[in-house]
C-alpha cells in the first residue's frame, strides 16, 4: 500500500507546510496521510488553487519507521526537520516522537550496502 | 574603498521600492508565482528547502565595517543570527520572510548594499583578490577595474538576458586568490616589457557538470580597452551561446565548440567593428574611481614591530596564528590578517574599518599594524575566530548543501565539519601543510570541488548520500581539474577516506612538497590503494 503526504512552502515566509484536512500545518506530525492515490491527487488540486497561500505544492512518498510514517526521500526528511547542522533550528527544535522517527530514519550519518564493497584500511 | 555616488544610491533605493510593490502584488494575488519568480530572482531571493534565501552582493568581496554591521543587523533582525559567505565573495541569508524582504532590501540600501544581479542570466558580482591594495605582489589595484566592471555591467541593457549567468574575476598578483581560470572570463593584470599595464584575457573557464579551465584569447589587452573588449566577448556569447539547453548554455561550451582560436577571431572582429570610444572608460572616470581606492592613512612605521616580536615570542598561539594567518603587507609596519570562519564568533574592528570576503569563505583584515597584531589576535580569540588554519586541512570550502539548498543531493557542511574535527589538532594540521579540501553537495559545484587538492562531490545513489572524491585540482595560478579517485564512498566514510589520503601523502611526500605537488608527481595509484585497500 502506498502512503503519501502533501507539502508546499508557505508564500509569506517560505516555511515548509503540510496539508492537514483542508488547512496547512507547519509540523509533519500533523500531516494528513493518504493511502489512496486519488485522495492525494484531489488534495493536490485543491492546494494548487491556493496560490496566495502556498508555493509549489506536491505529493511526497512515505514509508514506515517503527510504525510511524516518514518521508521516503532524505531531502523531504530534511525539509520536515530543519538543517542537520542546526538541531536547534527549524521544526526539529521542539522534538517529539515523529521528529525522532524522522531523525532515526535519516540516520544522521547513514551508510549502506556499499560499505561491504569498499572496506577502508582503518 | 569606493563609495556609492548619488546615482548608485538612487538605483538601489528605486529597486528596493519597486520590489516592495512587486511583493505586495504577489501577496495580494495580482501576480502569480510564475510571474513573480523571475522578479524575486532578479533581487537575489530564492525559495530554498526551509524558506527564502537572499543572496546579497558584496562588490568584489569588499566591505566597510559599517556594511558588515549592517549585514549583522539583518542577520539578527530578519534571520536567525547568521549568514553564509559564498565562494563568490557574497553572503546568503537563509531564513528571510517574503513579507519582510522589502525591509531587508531597504536595510541593505542604507549601507550601500543590494541583491541586484546575484541571480539570473546576467553578469554577476566580479571576483577579486581579497588582498587587493594591501599586497606588494600586485602590479595594480584590481579593485579599480572591478569597480569599472561593476558600473558598466549593472543593469546593462544588452547583457541582462544572456544565455546563462556570467562570472568575471580580476587579479593583479602572480599568486591567484580568485580562481580566475574557472571563471567565464578571468582577467590577470600584468605589465609587458615596455612597462605598460594590460590584461591577460582567459575565457571559457567554469565548473559545474562540465568543468573547463579558461583559455587565453589575448595575452596583453591594453587596460584602457577593457570594457569594449568585454563587450565584444559578451556580444559573441550573446549571439551564439546556446539557449536551447541549460546544461550547454555557459560560454565554456561555446568556446569549446568553436575552439578558442575561432572564438577569439570572432571577438576580434566584433571588437574591431565596435565604436570602442563609446564603451571604454574615459580617463577622467578611471581617475575618479582610482582615487576612491588610493587613500589609506598608513602611518610611517618601522618594518619590524618590537611589540609584536615580543608578544610572538611569549605566546605560542600568537606565533602559530602569525605563521598561518598573517601575510606580508606592502607598507612597512603593517600586515594582512586572514580570519578563519571555520569557527563561530564575531569580528572585532581593526584594519582601517575594512573587511574583505575571500572566495575560500574567510575574511581578511587588509591593513593591520604589526603593533596591533597581538590585540587583534586576542580579540579574535575572545570571539572564537582565531583558528590558525588558513590553507590547512581544516580550512575547507563547503557549499550550503542539502541542509539549505533546494538543488543539493547531499549535505556538505557536516562533511566539512567532520573532516575539520579530524585535523583540528594544530600541530597535525601544520605538519600536513597546505591542503585545500573543497566540497559540493551537487554537480553544480558551488563548493569548487573540481579545483580542490581533494575535491568531494555529493551524489545521490538511490536516495542515499554518497561522495565522489577527486584529487589534484587547483583553483590557483597552477590551476587544474581534479581526477576522479574511484567509486563514491558513503557519508560516514568520507573522513576516514580523507584520512587515508593524507596518510598516503605523508608516506609519499618528498621534502617540503605540498599534497598537490606529491599527487602530481606520483599520480592516483598510491592514493587509490590507500582508500580502496580491500575493495572487490
Amino acid at each position: 500500500m502506498s502512503l503519501a503526504a502533501l507539502t508546499a512552502s508557505n508564500l509569506r515566509d517560505g516555511e515548509v507546510v503540510f496539508w492537514a484536512l483542508g488547512r496547512w500545518a507547519p509540523r509533519f506530525a500533523d500531516a494528513e496521510l493518504f493511502d489512496d492515490p486519488e485522495l492525494g491527487q484531489a488534495a493536490l488540486i485543491l492546494a494548487k488553487a491556493q496560490s496566495t497561500v502556498v508555493v509549489d505544492p506536491y505529493l511526497i512518498d512515505l514509508e514506515l519507521e517503527d510504525g510511524i510514517a516518514v518521508p521516503t526521500s532524505y531531502r523531504e526528511r530534511v525539509r520536515a526537520l530543519g538543517p542537520t547542522i542546526h538541531p536547534e533550528m527549524g521544526k526539529q527544535a521542539e522534538g517529539g516522537v515523529v521528529i525522532q522517527a524522522l531523525r532515526v530514519h535519516s540516520g544522521g550519518a547513514r551508510s549502506s550496502g556499499r560499505l561491504g564493497l569498499i572496506r577502508l584500511k582503518k | 574603498m569606493y563609495r556609492y555616488d548619488a546615482i548608485d544610491k538612487s538605483v538601489i533605493e528605486d529597486r528596493a521600492a519597486e520590489f516592495r510593490d512587486q511583493v505586495a502584488r504577489r501577496l495580494s494575488g495580482a501576480l502569480t508565482e510564475d510571474q513573480f519568480k523571475p522578479l524575486r530572482l532578479m533581487n537575489g531571493l530564492y525559495l530554498q528547502l526551509h524558506g527564502y534565501m537572499l543572496r546579497v552582493a558584496i562588490p568584489y568581496g569588499s566591505l566597510s565595517a559599517n556594511q558588515l554591521r549592517g549585514l549583522a543587523r539583518i542577520g539578527r533582525t530578519h534571520d536567525k543570527g547568521y549568514g553564509h559567505f559564498t565562494t563568490r565573495q557574497n553572503v546568503q541569508f537563509n531564513w528571510i520572510k517574503l513579507s519582510e524582504a522589502p525591509d531587508v532590501l531597504d536595510a541593505l540600501a542604507e549601507v550601500d548594499l543590494h541583491a541586484i544581479q546575484t541571480s539570473g542570466n546576467c553578469i554577476r558580482n566580479t571576483t577579486s583578490d581579497p588582498c587587493a591594495g594591501a599586497t606588494a605582489e600586485e602590479v595594480d589595484d584590481p579593485r579599480v577595474w572591478c569597480e569599472a566592471i561593476r558600473q558598466w555591467s549593472t543593469l546593462h541593457p544588452e547583457f541582462g538576458y544572456l544565455p546563462r549567468k556570467f562570472k568575471i574575476a580580476v587579479t593583479a598578483s602572480a599568486q591567484d586568490r580568485t580562481a580566475a581560470k574557472v571563471h567565464d572570463i578571468g582577467l590577470v593584470l600584468r605589465r609587458n616589457r615596455e612597462g605598460q599595464l594590460g590584461f591577460e584575457v582567459m575565457v571559457g573557464g567554469g565548473m559545474g557538470r562540465t568543468p573547463y579551465l579558461g583559455t587565453t584569447i589575448r595575452q596583453h589587452l591594453p587596460v584602457n580597452h577593457l570594457l569594449s573588449y568585454l563587450s565584444a566577448v559578451l556580444r559573441v556569447y550573446n549571439r551564439h551561446g546556446r539557449r536551447d539547453n541549460i546544461y550547454k548554455a555557459r560560454i565554456k561550451i561555446l568556446v569549446a565548440a568553436l575552439g578558442a582560436e575561432d572564438f577569439a577571431r570572432q571577438v576580434d572582429a566584433e571588437w574591431t567593428a565596435m565604436d570602442r570610444q563609446a564603451v571604454d572608460l574615459p580617463d577622467i572616470e578611471l581617475a575618479r574611481i582610482r582615487g576612491a581606492f588610493g587613500y589609506v592613512p598608513f602611518a610611517d612605521l618601522p618594518p619590524v614591530s618590537g611589540v609584536f616580536e615580543a608578544a610572538r615570542k611569549a605566546d605560542p598561539a600568537l606565533a602559530r596564528f602569525a605563521r598561518n594567518n598573517v601575510k606580508a603587507h606592502k607598507v612597512a609596519g603593517y600586515a594582512i590578517v586572514n580570519v578563519s570562519l571555520k569557527a563561530p564568533g564575531e569580528v572585532p574592528g581593526y584594519g582601517h574599518s575594512e573587511v574583505r570576503v575571500t572566495h575560500e569563505q574567510n575574511l581578511v583584515l587588509p591593513h593591520v599594524k604589526l603593533d596591533d597584531l597581538a590585540a587583534v589576535h586576542a580579540g579574535l580569540t575572545a570571539a572564537g575566530l582565531a583558528a590558525s588554519n588558513i590553507n590547512l586541512a581544516s580550512d575547507i570550502i563547503a557549499c550550503p548543501g542539502l541542509d539549505y539548498c533546494a538543488l543539493a543531493n547531499t549535505r556538505a557542511i557536516p562533511v566539512a565539519q567532520s573532516i575539520a574535527r579530524r585535523f583540528a589538532e594544530p600541530d597535525v594540521a601544520e605538519s600536513i601543510g597546505e591542503l585545500k579540501i573543497k566540497i559540493s553537495g551537487c554537480i553544480n559545484a558551488c563548493g569548487h570541488h573540481h579545483v580542490g587538492h581533494i575535491g568531494i562531490l555529493g551524489v545521490d545513489k538511490k536516495g542515499e548520500e554518497f561522495f565522489q572524491l577527486t584529487l589534484g585540482g587547483s583553483g590557483a595560478e597552477d590551476a587544474s581539474l581534479g581526477d576522479v579517485l574511484g567509486p563514491a564512498v558513503a557519508y560516514d566514510q568520507v573522513t576516514p577516506a580523507v584520512d587515508a589520503l593524507v596518510e598516503a601523502y605523508l608516506r609519499e611526500r618528498r621534502g617540503a612538497e605540498r599534497f598537490l605537488d606529491t599527487y602530481r608527481r606520483v599520480g592516483l595509484a598510491p592514493f587509490k590503494a590507500a582508500v580502496y585497500a580491500d575493495a572487490h
